[in-house]
């Protein structure tokens, strides 16, 4: 292509170069069918054999040649192998009239006049119309037999995939652990409301207590719901904010109904501990986490974390994280689930998730 | 003689306040004189006061304590505050650098408390000669481990009116498209400003590749690669009916293992 043509992602020849040139099998079938044509013919012509033979091998390369041809035309009128077929009916029928016509100089008329010569012209148009024919099913049968092997393999391959993401996600689940800088950060905090007789001590102990039996992956329930969800984000919150009261300030609004969703447990709780760690925790002035859950149309849920700490660099590095995220989601709402994030203005970002409900639900 | 003076500094309120408590009580004369909320406020109030001892948080924001502490130099004792930073509690070690750890246990701390008190009665008595060759090098080492990737890891494109954020890896391929560059991901097709060019050399070139003058594509999103007319030669990709065009000079990248 030169540097002139058009960007576009459009069709570039018309020609699928990869398919026009026989293949070494496919030209071996061609001589060796073309051999054995000409010695039945042999039986039934008076022509010298080396005669037959060459008229044989001419219009056996010339419907090859027509069938790759025609494979490798892109083209939209006809669905492949017809074209393909029609080609090689079309050399069957042309390509011996060509090698009659050199034989009598170019005259038609002539041609026309000998009797022996439409014969031999017929004859040989139908056995090369037969034999190219089957030669071309053969081939095509042969093409979707690897085509139908390559889906197989492509398929294979596709599940294999998926479950081994499935696998990496329930691992992924199985060590997500507590950050020890949490924990022990959060422990010195509670140690410090203790040591100093606050009645705080207590509901904080509370949260940590209930945010722990949520993070500890042997105390996870089978049966989470977005209830569940909402304690722990809440517990979760309720720490960040002992440890940042000046920095952090947040919101959870979760319609009441939702709350017996079923809901894969720290679904939300990654997305608001995302925002704590590149939204809030970075930025001096800290910000506002506001979480919440809406029944939308139909059997659609949609829930966000929105912030408005310092927001996503283009380079921070928590897509892993959101693939993890989309991916558990998948599993858990068949029917439907995505995740999607935008940058907040001034600063911030927004997390939503849609996901469709089982229709039981 | 006056009372020894100290700095806190820490983004967490309570740890301020278990600091000081603990301090009250091991080194009663110490006058805790500033308490910073993050390490550029520890740096100025330092300037302003001139304590002699800083007890740095190493994790706070806008400034970590690392870096407030190559600010402040050798004009105070400095003693690191940290819950939870292997890399940063070896080197603190190696270096004898003083440091407690939160949860603060009253022992530990009386260690730190009777060395700082040796120290400021010996008057002048220097920290280690490679204190501030570690500092460097330990501010540099967070500074990369806490820095972006290398790479561009998500487009910011508006789409309707929100600026999406598209995850690099759903990012099939990038086309310039006069004035704009066209970005085609998994979730369909947005315009951003920036020049193909620049991203060029933003995004991992492990994934993504300039296949054209005015095409890059996400060689994840590739299905397989056909010769064309002349030298050049097209992309299929997965899942999607359009095709790339592969120039002659970008070929060679798709040539046969």
């Amino acid at each position: 292509m030169t540097p002139s043509a058009p960007p576009a992602a459009t069709t570039l020849g018309h020609w699928d170069r990869a398919q026009l040139v026989p293949t070494r099998r496919q030209l071996a079938v061609t001589l060796a069918l073309a051999v054995l044509g000409a010695v039945a013919l042999n039986t039934v012509t008076l022509n010298p054999f080396v005669e037959v033979l060459g008229e044989v091998i001419f219009v056996s390369i010339v419907l090859l040649l027509g069938f790759k041809v025609a494979g490798a035309w892109r083209q939209t009128v006809l669905p492949r192998w017809v074209a393909q077929l029609l080609a090689v009916a079309l050399g069957a029928a042309l390509s011996p009239l060509v090698v009659q016509m050199l034989s009598v100089g170019g005259d038609f008329s002539a041609f026309l006049a000998s009797r022996r010569m439409v014969h031999g012209y017929v004859l040989v148009t139908l056995s090369a119309a037969l034999v190219g024919t089957l030669f071309a099913l053969g081939a095509l049968y042969r093409e979707r037999d690897a085509q139908a092997r390559t889906d197989a393999l492509q398929f294979a391959l596709e599940r294999e995939t998926l479950q081994r993401q499935a696998a990496d996600a329930r691992l992924h689940l199985l060590t997500a652990q507590i950050e020890p800088h949490f924990l022990l950060n959060t422990l010195a905090n509670v140690q410090q409301l203790v040591d100093s007789g606050s009645p705080r001590a207590a509901p904080v102990f509370q949260s940590l207590i209930d945010y722990l039996r949520a993070a500890l992956p042997q105390l996870h329930q089978a049966t989470a719901t977005l209830g569940d969800e909402e304690r722990l984000v809440r517990a979760y919150l309720e720490l960040m904010l002992m440890r940042m009261p000046d920095r952090l300030a947040f919101t959870i609004d979760i319609e009441p109904a939702l709350r017996a969703l079923p809901f894969p447990p720290m679904a939300l709780l990654t997305l608001v501990e995302n925002a704590i760690r590149h939204g809030i925790d970075p930025g001096c002035d800290g910000g506002r986490v506001e979480v919440g859950a809406r029944r939308g149309t139909g059997r659609d849920v949609d829930l966000w974390v929105a912030d408005t700490g310092v927001g996503l660099s283009e380079g921070a590095g928590t897509g892993s994280g959101l693939r993890n995220l989309q991916e558990r989601l998948e599993a858990f709402f068949p029917s439907g689930a995505s995740v999607t994030l935008s940058a907040q203005t001034p600063h911030g970002v927004r997390a939503d998730l849609r996901v469709v409900a089982a229709p039981d639900a | 003689m006056s009372l020894p003076t100290a700095l806190i500094a820490d983004d967490e309120p309570l740890l301020r306040e278990q600091l000081a408590a603990h301090l009250a009580r091991l080194w009663p004369e110490l006058q805790i004189v500033a308490q910073a909320r993050n390490g550029r406020e520890a740096v100025e109030m330092f300037e302003d006061l001139q304590p002699q001892v800083a007890f740095l948080d190493v994790h706070m924001p806008g400034m970590n304590g690392v870096e407030a502490a190559r600010r402040i130099g050798r004009r105070a004792e400095i003693v690191f505050v940290t819950a939870f930073d292997q890399y940063a509690v070896e080197a603190f070690r190696q270096g004898a650098i003083d440091y407690v750890v939160k949860p603060i246990e009253g022992e530990r701390l009386l260690d730190s408390v009777q060395r700082l008190q040796v120290r400021l009665r010996a008057a002048g008595g220097s920290p280690p000669p490679e204190f501030d060759t570690l500092l460097d090098r330990l501010a540099r080492e967070m500074q990369q481990r806490g820095s972006a990737p290398k790479y561009l890891q998500w487009i910011k494109a508006s789409v309707g009116n929100a600026v999406r954020m598209i995850r690099i890896e759903q990012v099939v391929y990038l086309r310039s498209d006069a004035k704009y560059t066209v970005v085609a991901w998994e979730g369909g097709e947005a315009l951003i400003r920036t020049p193909l060019r620049e991203l060029a050399d933003a995004l991992d070139p492990e994934c993504f590749v300039q296949v054209h003058r005015s095409a890059i594509v996400n060689l994840m999103h590739v299905d397989r690669f056909s010769h064309g007319p002349g030298d050049s030669g097209e992309i299929h990709l997965k899942g999607r009916s359009e095709r790339l065009a592969v120039s002659r000079s970008c070929v060679h990248l798709f040539r046969q293992m």
